[in-house]
């Protein structure tokens, strides 16, 4: 069985329910021992844009973005925000949550090569 | 009202209310952290997929699953890897 784990979201401000939706399974991921990214592309770069993640509520069950993304990060989830997404958008690092980070295929190609499953939303 | 079934052993309890899913794993794994391999954990679940999540979870994790009754489950923490 693999021990890492991958989450693409591609979806965030257009529709908050799907990036809500993937970071509960990344932190199903993390929560179960794997070590896992949460590859950000698209729209779902948002996510992890501070300013706009906060704004992300789908309401209960579940709960904001926001607490659902700092539980991940302080479980050890490492986020990676795809940069050509960021600057199709003019995001810039310097908006990026704390533990975000911005990468591209490779980084996504590489971790998927080396075995990982990979569920996308 | 379910209750616990009486011939449960258990040394600690998390209740995690209404949590299923993501919500509910990672805050069980941080916490499994808090208490010595061996433990008996009495976890409590009231979301309706935790029948299927939590021995999945178990099995994902090493934790030993001892005995499930929707919505509690009885559960023994695993070793400390060596």
């Amino acid at each position: 069985m693999s021990s890492t784990f991958c989450v693409s979201i591609t979806h965030s401000k257009q529709d908050p329910d799907k990036a809500t939706v993937g970071f509960v399974v990344a932190n199903a991921a993390v929560g179960s021992d794997k070590e896992t990214i949460a590859f950000l592309s698209t729209d779902g770069v948002w996510a992890a844009v501070k300013g706009e993640m906060e704004q992300m509520e789908v309401g209960d069950p579940f709960a904001p973005l926001r607490d659902l993304v700092q539980k991940f990060v302080a479980a050890g989830g490492r986020i990676l925000v795809c940069s050509p997404c960021m600057k199709l958008r003019g995001i810039t690092e310097d908006q990026l949550v704390e533990g975000a980070q911005p990468a591209g295929g490779a980084a996504l190609v590489e971790w998927l090569a080396n075995g990982s499953p990979c569920v996308t939303y | 009202m379910s209750t616990v079934p009486q011939h449960w052993h258990y040394e600690d309890v998390f209740d995690a209310f209404e949590l299923g899913c993501g919500q509910l794993l990672l805050d069980l794994k941080l916490f499994m952290r808090t208490v010595a391999p061996g433990t008996a954990i009495l976890l409590a679940t009231r979301d309706a997929g935790s029948p299927v999540e939590v021995p999945a979870w178990c099995r994902l994790t090493g934790n030993r699953l001892v005995a499930s009754a929707h919505p509690f489950y009885l559960i023994e923490r695993k070793p400390d890897p060596k």
